[in-house]
């Protein structure tokens, strides 16, 4: 003899189940699950010097993008506020020791990046 | 008119708000409108909750320091010149240099410090991780210790319902230092008890100032066999017989006093007249809303300054900073403020070396205690060494 049971379902759970069946009918339900697994594998592999040099590298990257967007925005503010310099203009610009120190670091970036071409 | 404000502070709070009024305040900035100025007593920047870390040799300290200059859009004025005078009625603050520095709008963002002297003996016989000198202190004692017990304390500003410095720190250090014991084989050998004072904001004969983590702890302190102890208020030390006094009437004996120690306002906030916070403590009288120091139209303050039930933490910080930005902006552009805190603090809890536990809390909703994880202990890793400087930045 058979014996039925009565399982309450609130409509959330009802709704879940609608949902799951739905994947598994499509067989999506298989790469869900590998997908899962692929991210579950990723942190258990991930230890804690590598999520340091990680993070460190996002770091560079922010403060590049800090540096740079600070620079553009005084470059743009300077620009539209004054005329274009003319020849002895442009010079007069080197006699600032700002100025001078940004192009430094230019020529030096090239010379850093020239040494690793070579 | 050109409109000046003026930053007191060169931390967390001081440096976020900055930047995020720069960033609010760029047309008017573009047009020779605003004029914004931050003072600070140092040229550097420290992140403190990398200190906790240093405790236990799991950082060595450097990482978290960086020159402030470095961490301000350059549209900010950074001034190293100590505040030592606030005269709100004619709107300046003077500086060591002798420098008067004249204000529209002012954001006193100068943080709180240990003032472990108020508690007789502690100085001598406790240490503490709020500072990278204390917890280098700390690192070097935790690396000898083979045997015996340490004891962790924690005191409350003796002004009701005002927390300590980052409320989940004590928790979060004893479980790290299970594991730092653990990972060296010596836990088996070393006693560790967790004490709590009898009040503690809200909470009565709890081991946390929020009922739902107090109702927690035990199980979690069970697991990691830390014992635990509530009604120990902290009075005295005996830093020669290193025996701990408290205001019920206990002692207890240590090896290591791992305190949370006292904390105040700084010097100048304390000095000014502001407060009425008890035992010249300094908390500033703050709406808890528009983040104004009460009575005072155009002064603004969050953080560890203010006298608010909220966390003293970064996490805190983050939600209060767009706050304070926005309702500054307002008043420049409309004439008032227009933005409300509601008390958010989120974070993630480092419980133990290589676990986090995320959290989130308002003026109406405690913490809900959820399982840490290892991915939690990444996002909180992510942030101490570098989502932070960005979130200084104003980037995030």
């Amino acid at each position: 003899m058979s014996e039925e049971m009565k399982v309450i379902k609130t409509a959330e759970m009802q709704k879940i189940e609608e949902q799951m069946t739905m994947l598994v009918q499509t067989g999506r339900i298989d790469n869900l699950i590998d997908l899962m697994a692929v991210v579950s594998d990723q942190i258990e592999m991930t230890t804690t010097p590598m999520a340091e040099k990680m993070v460190k590298s996002i770091d560079n990257i922010t403060t590049a993008g800090f540096v740079t967007e600070n620079a553009v925005r005084y470059a743009m503010r300077e620009n539209t506020n004054n005329e274009i310099p003319s020849m002895f203009g442009l010079l007069k610009l080197m006699k600032d020791d700002e100025t001078r120190r940004g192009l430094a670091f230019m020529l030096n970036l090239t010379k850093g990046i020239g040494k690793q071409l070579s | 008119m050109k409109r000046r404000i003026l930053i007191v502070g060169g931390g967390t709070a001081g440096t976020m708000t900055a930047n995020n009024l720069a960033k609010k305040l760029m047309p008017e900035i573009d047009k020779g409108e605003i004029e914004i100025t931050m003072i600070s007593d140092s040229p550097k920047h420290i992140y403190r909750p990398g200190a906790m870390y240093v405790a236990f040799h799991k950082s060595h300290g450097n990482e978290f320091i960086r020159d402030q200059r470095s961490l301000l859009m350059l549209e900010i004025d950074f001034i190293v010149d100590k505040a030592v005078e606030i005269k709100a009625k004619e709107n300046y603050v003077k500086g060591k240099s002798g420098t008067k520095y004249e204000y529209d709008y002012l954001v006193l963002a100068t943080g709180c410090e240990v003032a472990a002297d108020r508690i007789p003996g502690l100085e001598e016989g406790g240490d503490w991780f709020f500072s990278y000198e204390g917890a280098q202190k700390l690192a070097k004692k935790f690396e000898k210790l083979k045997k015996g017990r340490v004891l962790v304390t924690i005191n409350f500003p003796k002004t009701p319902n005002i927390p300590h410095q980052c409320g989940i720190a004590p928790v979060e250090t004893t479980i790290m230092l299970h594991d730092y014991l653990t990972e060296r084989g010596v836990r088996d050998n070393v006693e560790i008890i967790y004490t709590y004072p009898k009040n503690a904001q809200g909470v009565e004969d709890g081991l946390f100032l929020q009922t739902p983590t107090s109702n927690v702890l035990p199980t979690v302190f069970d697991g990691v066999n830390v014992k635990y102890k509530t009604s120990f208020t902290l009075n005295r030390v005996d830093a020669q017989k290193k025996i701990a006094y408290s205001e019920e009437g206990e002692e207890m004996e240590f090896d290591i006093l791992m305190a949370t120690p006292p904390f105040i306002a700084a010097k100048v906030i304390r000095d000014s007249g502001l407060s009425e916070a008890r035992d010249n403590e300094g908390w500033l009288p703050t709406d808890k809303q528009t983040l104004k120091v009460k009575g005072l139209d155009n002064v603004y303050t969050l953080g560890d300054t203010v006298d608010l039930a909220v966390s003293k933490a970064g996490g805190t910080i983050h939600n209060q900073t767009d706050v304070v930005a926005d309702n500054i902006a307002a008043e420049v552009r409309y004439g008032y403020p227009t933005e409300c805190y509601d008390g958010k603090v989120i974070a993630v809890a480092q419980m133990g070396l290589s676990c986090g536990m995320p959290l989130w809390y308002d003026y109406e909703e405690d913490v809900q205690p959820t399982p840490c994880s290892k991915l939690g202990s990444f996002v909180r890793l992510g942030f101490n060494k570098g989502l932070y400087w960005a979130a200084a930045r104003g980037m995030l």
